[in-house]
């Protein structure tokens, strides 16, 4: 028998094996014993620029390429490190002050990031380290990844008892004493004596006393930033330590009750006796929020700071119902934290202890009980929940500015670290608690910021800085301020996108020569009259249209879409960055584009009088406007005009104009109302929403004026065809690609949403709304007209569309045909591919569209139902910021046209409260809320008014006589501007005259 | 959670420190059990196989009118309960362990010269001692070892090893390193395929893949995955002479 010795011979001279084992815990309880071997080498480059020696071993690919060196020859110099310095830092240096190495600019370059350091934080957070991946494909940031765990030299193993931390430590300050020695060596090499610090990071005592034995250059965070110009600004980008804050822990005592553990949580969601969903506060009442729970149709409510437990707006919560003596009836009155929380000092919990609830809070709830209590015969008190435990934090960046009375010195040049609150814009947001030592500075200016932890001791959630946007209600820092707020990505496309587009730039033309490989299967429509009809001063043009009489006397009508997927090639780095992106964002004085200027406005763009790709849908219409055939092609074409909406309309009505183009519009125009009436008559909703325009002073783009939008017939003649070429493409793309087609759907909005509004219709005005169906509600609709008042009918349209649910994109396998239908549109199936300049749904319906006619194979990405699925969940998140961000914009634009003016218009009562009532004013799309302390003959007399939530009103006793607000009441309101406090935008202020 | 395939861009080492066309340590050995007439023990990193052959011999059972002219190659795989992470038992008849069996029994069939043996079975059993990816690779090596030891004649060896697809970088450039010879882990995480040469002149005689990639990577896959087959075959000849020499050395000295 022959002993089996196991040899550790090495199979190549520079690589020696070891092994590393590890026990691991699966969910289920099990113990895993891993073994993995360990290559241990000595190729692996230092990859600074200094070096040669590493340039020569540096293996290259497959592709016979190697890395570029990452790391500058001549790093930065501080006044400590004046030869320039390499950082190398610890693992809790990246948990703690990610956003410091973020930072733009000249500090926290050439780092190593080290692999120990790199599996610890993805082991701690991955958010984190996905950012920290991020950075180190930063080409301007030099960072570098050294594997020392699979370098020779640095390898460490752990010894017997040590632990997994100490072992790191110490693998980390052996990597770092390596790179010193290499460098050095590197640098003798070359016959220099200067030769750059390598600098350990870390916060950790025992690693940097270890490291300071062991001759080690090493800092903690805090004094080298210290050593930093600009420190200031730094020092508030780093969280809090958690030393910090357990030496505050012990003093202080527990606020909030402490959350289940989470396999508890899992197993109450189980079996049913918690819930999950997602946290979502008011926005009239900050102190109120709703989940809603798959379990029940309507939300829970959840009431009080106590209640809710620490959960932000947006975190995804489980919640368990409370007994029902709680239970709780909706606020009808409107509370802000401005009011309730003025008074508080941002300190204090460091010394002493405090409530969670305020006296003011317990009494705004007191009060609120009683009310409650007092209509108790109505029923209409809600389940009320209370959170338990929290399943994931949605916390972003916010963006808000210093409450300046949390300010305690208001010296510009003292630089005593102090702790201030932290409003942020967006209210349903609880104040942060932030330390800063540029807390004078930083007043009236918008700032970014972000939540690092909420302890159960500490009543507000605790921040640190990002950076400051600007000075409050300057063009700039408002802007990118809702662009942060809405997350749209807003930074210039970086290189990489930018090296996609065609070499030949603007001066890209269609081939001339039929031979040319682009217009293989492309139909040459040069010769059709096509036109294209847009708003005015649109540079993007998306669609153009055609139409003429054939000898059978049916209509040939083409819509024709800028072929941007010939431009944009699936996966490239462009595709990706327009996936992302999702859509053109639009705000009043800037578009934010989805693709590069260059294609969007130029390539793309559908600009008459010249040759562009297209891809055209052309149907045979006959008079009925019905469908006898459709074709899908990519085309060339040559539009002949580009009108705006007024010139053509102007065109079809002027009885003079006789030529084809004018004929075929007017065809269009004719055929398209056709396809209106037949929409309207399958039960398609007219619905309204207040959109108005700002005009803008054209040099400065200082708001003048502000209109609301017309609609002519033009408008719908383009919205018409465009409808019908997206449901025809939709229904091409489904058949083709049962699976994986990317429709959109507009769910039927449940009974119970129409409920208030139905009440409101009959008890205000005796009127009904049906809502079996959307004819029902088209129907119903038409008949909401109050004879005396023609705008009436279109607020109950405004409030109508709030009920509706919102439409999204979803890929075709994930939900059953019956699903599909579009509800707005009362149509079967539908997808979005008219404007795929502007939005990437249409450019990926345009690929399926190109595979469905086999003009080109279709992308390995546009085949997988998960990836389409992806696609689907972010763009519908990227539509719904852009139209936030869109009417914030409008909202600061007004804000400003009537900045220093006081006008009298006419508004609607559309909701109210028991303390106060919302006016909207169709004249500038706004609305605001008028707060019977507002009024001054109410003044002290708050009290005594009368709140009938029944009859929908409210009686004011304060005035001689007493007076009554009703819901849709028409009022008049004198309108000025003020700046608000509580989030610091420009604000219309109503005032009730009348 | 310690480090995936997807930081292998970074820096081009692979999650245990090997380059892309490195592979792991071959380590082999022939005549470890005495009691077959061929065996030899194989370990490609932390895949252990032990193989032993016995025949060529008389059928156990005499399947009908058997008049095969070619002696048959039947393989039993046995996976063992403890040579995975997780301790299972597993059914004999389990689909993928009678799918092994079968691609090595198929790869061996045509480099065996069987007609030598007419009406007789040769029966090689692989002994899936620890497993850690390339299980089908290292399968067929250890068996190749196996039969030459129990002087089975055969054309030449059949060496094998896998190949996977990193990812990319960046989805602009298709920049992918093909990966050779992979670990357990990365198995599990990236498109792979296995191969098997007979020869010097590299004649593929068994290629699998069972995860999708796309169609423009696979060539330089399987150009690497040819690479690696030489590379192995070199390794198995030698472990195959040195025992020579010392079986000689034994007898003459």
């Amino acid at each position: 028998m022959t002993s089996l010795k196991r040899s550790h011979a090495s199979t190549a001279p520079t690589t020696t094996l070891s092994s590393k084992t590890y026990l691991r815990t699966l969910k289920s309880g099990k113990v895993q014993k891993i073994v993995r071997e360990l290559y241990l080498r000595q190729d692996i480059p230092c990859s600074s620029q200094l070096c040669t020696a590493c340039l020569d071993l540096a293996p290259p690919s497959f592709h016979r390429k190697t890395e570029p060196f990452v790391l500058s020859a001549t790093p930065a110099a501080t006044k400590q490190y004046p030869q320039g310095h390499y950082l190398v830092p610890d693992t809790n240096a990246f948990l703690s002050a990610m956003d410091l190495f973020e930072t733009e600019g000249a500090a926290f370059q050439d780092v190593i990031v080290l692999q120990t350091v790199l599996e610890e934080v993805k082991n701690r957070s991955l958010p984190l380290y996905n950012r920290l991946i991020a950075l180190t494909k930063n080409e301007g940031k030099r960072f570098y990844v050294f594997f020392n765990d699979f370098r020779l030299e640095t390898y460490v193993q752990r010894d017997a008892g040590e632990t997994i931390n100490d072992r790191n430590d110490r693998a980390v300050r052996k990597a770092c004493a390596w790179y010193a020695e290499h460098l050095r060596q590197a640098v003798t090499a070359r016959q220099s004596a200067r030769y750059p610090a390598v600098i350990m990071i870390s916060n950790d005592k025992d690693s940097l006393r270890k490291a300071n034995a062991e001759d080690i250059e090493a800092s903690n965070l805090e004094s080298y930033v210290k050593g930093l110009p600009d420190a200031d600004r730094l020092l508030d980008m780093v969280a809090s330590s958690r030393e910090q804050r357990l030496a505050r822990e012990t003093k202080a005592e527990t606020l909030y009750p402490e959350y289940l553990s989470m396999s508890a949580m899992l197993t109450g969601v189980k079996n049913g006796t918690l819930h999950q969903g997602i946290f979502n506060v008011s926005p009239y009442n900050y102190l109120e929020g709703t989940v809603h729970v798959p379990a029940f149709d309507r939300a829970l409510i959840v009431q009080g700071r106590e209640n809710s437990n620490r959960a932000v707006s947006g975190d995804i919560v489980v919640i368990e119902v409370l007994p029902k003596d709680q239970w709780k009836a909706p606020s009808s009155k409107v509370i802000e934290e401005e009011d309730l929380g003025k008074n508080e000092n941002a300190e204090v919990d460091e010394d002493s202890s405090e409530a969670i609830v305020t006296e003011r809070e317990r009494r705004a709830l007191q009060e609120e009980v009683r009310r409650a209590h007092g209509q108790v015969a109505e029923g209409k008190k809600q389940p009320t929940a209370k959170v338990v435990g929290i399943i994931k934090r949605n916390w972003r960046q916010y963006v808000g500015h210093v409450d300046k009375d949390s300010v305690r010195t208001r010296t510009k040049d003292s630089r005593a670290q102090q702790t201030v609150f932290l409003v942020p814009m967006d209210k349903r947001i609880p104040k942060i608690r932030v330390r800063t030592r540029q807390a004078a500075g930083l007043l009236g200016q918008r700032v970014l910021v972000t939540i690092d932890t909420w302890d159960r001791e500490s009543r507000y959630p605790v921040g640190h800085f990002i950076r400051s946007l600007g000075e409050l209600e300057t063009k700039g820092a408002e802007t990118e301020a809702l662009l942060l707020e809405w997350d749209v990505q807003y930074r210039p496309f970086p290189r990489t996108v930018l090296d996609c587009l065609p070499p030949e730039g603007h001066e890209w033309e269609v081939p001339k020569s039929v031979d040319d490989p682009g217009w293989t299967g492309r139909r040459d429509l040069t010769d059709l009259l096509i036109c294209s009809i847009d708003p005015p001063g649109c540079v993007d043009i998306d669609d153009a249209l055609h139409a003429r009489l054939l000898p059978n006397g049916n209509f040939e009508v083409g819509v024709h879409i800028a072929d941007v997927s010939h431009f944009v090639k699936p996966n490239n780095a462009m595709d990706k960055e327009a996936s992302l992106r999702g859509t053109t964002v639009y705000l009043v004085d800037k578009r934010i584009d989805m693709l590069p200027m260059l294609l969007g406005t130029d390539l793309c763009s559908l600009k008459p009088y010249i040759e562009r790709y297209a891809f055209s849908v052309i149907w045979e219409l006959d008079k009925n406007a019905d469908i006898v055939s459709s074709t899908f092609t990519k085309s060339v074409i040559r539009s002949r005009e580009a009108f705006s909406y007024e010139a053509a309309q102007l065109r079809i009505d002027d009885k003079s104009q006789q030529d084809d183009l004018t004929k075929g519009m007017r065809h269009l125009m004719m055929l398209s109302k056709r396809l209106r009436a037949k929409r309207m008559a399958a039960g398609a909703l007219n619905l309204a929403s207040p959109e108005v325009r700002v005009q803008t002073e054209s040099e400065t783009s200082d708001p003048v004026d502000v209109q609301t939008k017309q609609l002519l017939d033009t408008n719908q003649l383009v919205e018409e065809f465009m409808l019908l070429a997206n449901i025809s493409v939709a229904s091409k793309i489904y058949e083709a690609f049962p699976q994986t087609a990317l429709l959109r759907r507009h769910a039927a909005p449940p009974k119970t949403n129409f409920e208030e509004l139905g009440n409101q219709l009959k008890v205000k005005k005796g009127m009904e709304l049906h809502t079996d169906s959307s004819k029902a509600v088209a129907d119903s609709l038409d008949k909401c007209v109050d004879q005396s008042e023609p705008f009436f009918n279109t607020l109950v349209r405004i409030l109508a569309t709030r009920c509706m649910m919102s439409a999204e994109y979803f890929c075709s396998g994930t939900q059953a045909p019956s699903e599909f239908r579009h509800y707005g549109l009362a149509s079967e199936i539908y997808t979005h591919f008219t404007s795929p300049i502007r939005r990437y749904a249409d450019l990926e319906a345009h690929r399926q569209l190109a595979a469905a006619i086999d003009y080109e194979p279709l992308d390995a990405s546009l085949q997988s139902k998960s990836k389409i699925e992806a696609v689907c969940k972010n763009i519908n998140v990227r539509h719904r910021n852009a139209q936030m961000a869109g009417r914030a914009s409008v909202e600061y634009y007004v804000g400003q046209a009537l900045k220093g003016r006081v006008l009298e218009e006419d508004g609607f009562i559309m909701r109210i409260f028991s303390n106060g009532f919302v006016v909207f004013v169709p004249r500038f799309g706004i609305e605001g809320l008028i707060r019977l302390r507002d009024l001054p003959e109410e003044v002290g007399r708050e009290q005594d008014s009368v709140f009938d939530s029944e009859d929908y009103s409210l009686t004011l006793r304060g005035g001689k006589v007493e007076r009554k607000v009703e819901l849709f009441q028409k009022v008049t309101v004198k309108i000025s501007d003020e700046a608000e406090e509580s989030t610091g935008k420009r604000k219309i202020k109503l005032q009730l005259t009348k | 959670m310690p480090l995936d395939t997807s930081t292998y861009a970074l820096a081009h080492l692979r999650l245990d420190g090997r380059r892309w066309n490195e592979l792991r340590r071959l380590h082999a050995s022939l005549s470890v059990q005495s009691s077959s007439d061929g065996s030899a023990y194989l370990e490609q990193g932390n895949t252990k196989i032990l193989a032993t052959v016995s025949g060529p011999q008389e059928p156990v059972r005499r399947t009908g009118r058997d008049g095969s002219s070619e002696a048959k190659i039947e393989v039993e795989v046995n996976v063992t309960p403890f040579s995975g992470t997780d301790r299972k038992r597993r059914a004999k008849g389990e689909k993928r362990v009678q799918e092994l069996q079968l691609t090595v029994a198929r790869a061996f069939q045509g480099v065996v010269l069987g007609h030598l043996y007419p009406h007789s079975v040769v029966e090689v059993r692989l002994h899936v001692l620890s497993q850690d990816g390339s299980l089908l690779a290292a399968c067929l090596n250890a068996a190749t070892l196996a039969l030459i030891d129990a002087g089975i004649p055969m054309t030449d060896y059949i060496a094998a090893c896998t190949v996977a697809s990193s990812p990319s970088s960046d989805q602009s450039i298709d920049d992918s390193d093909p990966l050779l010879d992979l670990n357990g882990l990365e198995e599990q995480e990236l498109p792979f395929l296995s191969i098997a040469t007979s020869g010097e002149e590299g004649k593929v005689c068994v290629l699998m893949m069972e995860t999708k990639v796309q169609m423009a990577r696979l060539e330089a896959m399987v150009s690497v995955g040819l690479d690696g087959c030489g590379q192995i075959r070199g390794i198995l000849d030698e472990v195959v002479r040195q025992h020579g020499k010392r079986v000689l050395e034994a007898k003459v000295g």
